[in-house]
């Protein structure tokens, strides 16, 4: 008997032995991964200013295409000595996103003048123009919904108040007075299929304002704007 | 018959059950290679063990991958300790990974290759007819060797998409000096498996995915 658990302790152990030696053993291993891709937005300068029909004045900070939007322009005179039909000012904008956006803008503006007669928001006309998303990388069959009325020196868009004789900015948010609060302007799919943030292309969109020169109270005026681009 | 005529039988048929069962695991081992390593994700990690000892066994997270990460690219290091008695092949296979968006992040998006091959310590066997060979595409940094597409997307040399299927990295003659079957920090080699992924405008949402490695018989070359 005594000899029979011997023999039997002695193979246990050998079993044990082999046993020990191949725990530590694997013929495969794996490597997990993850990975989260938020939603991105951006919005920069399109490239520099245009301002025409402008009497004095000028661009005292002119934007740089795909820096950061912080463009600063001098309107010049807006009375009547302005012959010009409209002092125009066009500023180019640059948005990118992975996803659906929406470009809200929100428009202040402030004047020394007391009466009615000086200029308010809704003497400075304002639309978006043609959006463009061309270019290496670009979502380009995407397709956007302008919310302004485009080019606010168009006839469509404004004419002279038969009563008051002020010429008044008549289409749907094509004045400044339309974004007293935050409101969408533009918005549209998804732009940039995907590829690496260096890749400098992205829709482009001109940002219209206008204003008709006329016998506005005399003083200095001062207008705010700030776009922002979200992905809801 | 007597008693003793039947135990002894009885006791070789345990100690060749017990061999059985070894038999195939001890000529080939897979195994951590050494800590690995993660750079460029401010949001990522990486876990893994850093002894050469334990089992292959990582976990990437690879973080935020759209234009928030400015990073240039992340990377992942991960070593890969190997052992074997014999002729050896070893072979990768991506699982998961899979969006229907073709914006999306695809295996195409993570690079990745294979490189420094080098000895685990003295019992690592030095073969001299034959070499360790990595298998073309994977040869390589994909983090050092990105290049942009016509579509404007980063690409690599090889990428998990070259992997999709079971495929091989790399084979040679026996990895180990001695034929034990135990698991020793100076036996073998190790290889870096690299990941590269450069953050770009993909489309929003989360992606996983695992990849194997096994390490198998494979062609029989001379040491």
């Amino acid at each position: 008997m005594m000899r029979s658990l011997k023999i039997a302790a002695v193979a246990v152990c050998l079993v044990g032995l082999f046993v020990v030696g191949t725990a530590a053993q694997s013929t495969s291993g794996t490597v997990s991964m993850s990975a989260t891709v938020s939603k991105f937005v951006e919005i920069n300068s399109g490239g520099p200013v245009t301002l025409s029909g402008n009497t004095g004045g000028g661009v005292t900070t002119d934007g740089t295409s795909n820096n950061p939007l912080a463009v600063v322009i001098n309107l010049g005179e807006l009375g009547p000595s302005n012959e010009s039909s409209f002092v125009t000012a066009n500023v180019p904008l640059k948005l990118r996103s992975n996803a659906a956006y929406v470009l809200s803008m929100n428009a202040t503006v402030s004047s020394s003048g007391s009466t009615a007669n000086r200029i308010t928001a809704a003497d400075v006309g304002f639309g978006l123009g043609s959006v463009t998303r061309t270019g290496v990388g670009v979502h380009s069959s995407g397709t956007d919904t302008n919310a302004t009325s485009g080019d606010p020196t168009l006839v469509a868009n404004g004419a002279v108040n038969g009563t008051s004789g002020r010429y008044e900015f008549t289409a749907t948010r094509s004045n400044l007075a339309a974004f007293s609060s935050s409101t969408t302007a533009l918005n549209g799919p998804y732009i940039m299929n995907a590829v690496p943030r260096s890749n400098a292309n992205g829709l482009v969109v001109p940002a219209m304002f206008a204003v008709k020169p006329q016998f506005f109270e005399d003083g200095t005026t001062t207008v705010s704007v700030t776009f922002t681009v979200t992905a809801p | 018959m007597n008693k003793s005529t039947i135990r002894i039988p009885i006791f070789f048929l345990l100690v060749f059950i017990g061999g059985l069962g070894i038999a195939g695991a001890q000529t080939f081992d897979i195994a951590s290679g050494g800590q690995p390593t993660i750079t460029g994700a401010p949001t990522g990690s990486v876990t893994g063990s850093s002894s050469t000892l334990d089992d292959l066994v990582v976990t990437v997270n690879f973080g935020e991958l759209s234009p928030m990460n400015a990073s240039s690219v992340v990377k992942v290091v991960v070593p890969i300790a190997i052992r074997s008695t014999q002729p050896y092949r070893v072979t990768a296979q991506v699982s998961g990974l899979v969006n229907a968006n073709p914006q999306s992040l695809q295996p195409s998006d993570i690079g990745f290759g294979v490189n420094n091959f080098r000895p685990l310590g003295n019992q690592a066997a030095n073969c001299i007819n034959s070499s360790h060979i990595f298998y073309s595409p994977f040869h390589n940094d994909p983090a050092s060797n990105i290049t942009i597409n016509a579509a404007g997307r980063a690409a690599y040399p090889s990428a998990l998409s070259n992997i999709v299927l079971s495929t091989t990295l790399l084979t040679g003659p026996r990895l180990s000096n001695n034929s034990s079957p135990n698991r020793q920090e100076n036996k073998g080699y190790a290889f870096d498996a690299i990941l590269a992924v450069t953050p770009q405008f993909f489309a929003a949402g989360s992606s996983s995915g695992t990849i194997t490695f096994t390490i198998s018989a494979g062609p029989n070359v001379p040491c």
